[in-house]
């Protein structure tokens, strides 16, 4: 295993054989969900802005504001080019569909002379948060779409150059170095790089040390609290750990130099990225949030991880703070290193 | 090393109530102090045999550390004593009790599975960060890799907790954003 790894390493030129991962919320990730309306052709079709007017009051869709209200008729050879949905259907399987009169009934005033036969569709509960939901939904009834470009690109695989995805490679790099050095000394081969995005530098570089000082010292931990040491605090002593290392501080404004009482808040990762060889637990990933973390990079899932495998922490609802994740940078080596530790997260 | 759960990985504690009153009394106390000090009203202790083995108030400034809040803080003096008295960690917290005025947010209840604790007695919910029922529900999730489930009681003397939070941030900054709380 060991030689395999080290000629990856060695080939820089060489393409990278990973692919980054967004780890996406789970509304962005679920399927869309489909609801049952009534639907009638348009025989005049200068009475449609009309219809789609009284409609709107007599039958409002109340909560699906991305719903169109009109479409173009599927079948284009139909006499009849547009249809309009009248309303939200509490259908059974077996019933016939109701006639336009007893859909409209008690509705309010509406002139529905031209408007054709009442027919069953299926529109989307929910507005499409992803390109791939915006096409689902669609191919029933049409529905407005407010894309997220970057989600987009990121589904793709697109969202990082050649050039960003060797600058990760080196950061994953430091992270498994970490890792096999903890490892050597007894701990759980994890390791983890803090990163300040804008000049790419390594803030600091921490290992598993749950065998150390604290069993709760995982490698995420290490990080958090050697950037605090950075700023003049910190909790845990590393000197036993040389790879556990403070590399450098940052220059210029942080977000913790305001002074003054209570108003000096650390959050130490403001604006920071994190690479960590694998999937932290719910512990460090609350930790990310607490700190403040900008985005979060791992190789492998853990089977009780929570940025994506048991909880999606970064994206939990009613946190204050949510970060982006994105999972498979070096995806291979970091399987390797998880496959040589017996342990769990 | 016998304790009242024999040291059994099931080992459910009951304290009494007489128990409960007296060591939530405790970190209300805390919680007290930590207020009249300016900082965050929430107190914490461990309790091992009877015996309190480490109590925490939030050290989140002075270490610039975000995570350090009081349960992590308390969890470090356990170790502390462990490491003294050349005790197994593991087998202490099995038998140990951790007191708390406010629900622990999720980080900290990952720390007290991860470690296997036997149960969790708090005041308020916290309702931004709550681990123990409010946002997850840590204890009781399926988390086979993750320490054991534990036992929480929750509700004790809430109101009063809740107070003690409200008065801290009304005294902190009464512009102050809720996004400022930080427990
Ligand atoms: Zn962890
Ligand atoms: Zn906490």
């Amino acid at each position: 295993m060991e030689p395999e790894c080290k000629r990856r390493k060695t080939g820089t030129g060489a393409l990278l054989s990973w692919d980054v991962v967004p780890v996406l919320s789970p509304e962005q990730c679920q399927d869309v969900e489909l609801l049952e309306a009534y639907a009638a052709p348009i025989f005049n079709k200068r009475e449609t802005s009309r219809l789609v007017k009284e409609l709107a009051t007599v039958c409002p869709l109340a909560g699906l504001p991305h719903i169109k209200r009109v479409r173009a008729c599927p079948d284009k050879l139909s006499p009849h080019p547009l249809e309009v949905l009248i309303c939200l259907a509490d259908h059974k399987a077996h019933q016939e569909v109701p006639s336009l009169d007893m859909l409209l009934a008690g509705a309010g005033p509406i002139d529905s002379s031209s408007l054709g036969r009442p027919f069953l569709v299926r529109i989307a509960a929910r507005p499409p948060l992803t390109r791939q939901q915006f096409e689902k939904a669609s191919r029933h009834w049409p529905t407005s779409f407010h894309e997220d470009k970057q989600v987009t690109v990121a589904l793709r695989g697109d969202l990082f150059t050649e050039e960003r995805k060797t600058r990760m490679q080196t950061y994953m790099e430091l992270a498994i170095q970490a890792a096999v050095a903890g490892q050597a000394q007894g701990m759980e081969a994890v390791g983890a790089v803090l990163v300040e995005p804008d000049s790419g530098s390594v803030l600091t570089v921490g290992h598993d040390c749950r065998y150390g000082p604290s069993p709760l010292l995982h490698a995420v931990m290490v990080c958090i609290d050697l950037a605090a040491h950075g700023q003049g605090g910190g909790t845990y002593k590393y000197k036993d750990y040389l790879a556990c290392r403070f590399v450098r501080a940052v220059s210029g404004v942080h977000p913790t130099a305001e002074e003054g009482g209570h108003e000096e808040l650390p959050y130490i990762c403001t604006g920071y990225d994190l690479y960590v060889t694998r999937e932290p637990c719910v512990m460090c990933a609350m930790a990310l949030v607490h700190s403040r973390i900008r985005r979060v990079f791992f190789g492998v899932p853990t089977p009780d991880g929570a940025l994506g495998s048991r909880y999606k922490i970064h994206t939990q609802k009613d946190l204050n703070h949510h970060y982006e994740v994105f999972r498979g940078v070096m995806a291979h080596e970091c399987e390797q290193l998880s496959n040589r530790t017996a342990g769990t997260f | 090393m016998g304790t009242e759960g024999g040291g059994s990985h099931e080992a459910v504690f009951h304290p009494s109530t007489q128990e409960i009153e007296l060591w939530m009394q405790k970190a209300f106390d805390m919680a007290k102090n930590a207020l009249d000090n300016g900082e965050v009203p929430v107190g914490c202790l461990m309790v091992y045999n009877n015996n309190i083995l480490g109590r925490g108030r939030n050290e989140v400034n002075e270490t610039k550390n975000a995570t350090r809040h009081a349960e992590m803080v308390a969890i470090d003096q356990v170790l502390d004593w462990c490491r003294h008295n050349n005790k197994d960690p593991a087998d202490v917290f099995r038998s140990t009790v951790l007191y708390v005025t406010v629900e622990p947010c999720i980080m900290c209840a990952g720390a007290l599975r991860l470690l296997n604790i036997a149960l969790v007695v708090y005041g308020c919910k916290n309702e931004r960060f709550g681990g123990c029922g409010s946002v997850l529900n840590i204890p009781a999730d399926h988390l086979p890799h993750t320490g054991a489930p534990f036992k929480c009681i929750s509700g004790y003397r809430s109101e009063e907790a809740v107070e003690l939070l409200k008065m801290f941030y009304k005294q902190e900054n009464p512009n102050a954003p809720k996004s400022k709380v930080r427990k």
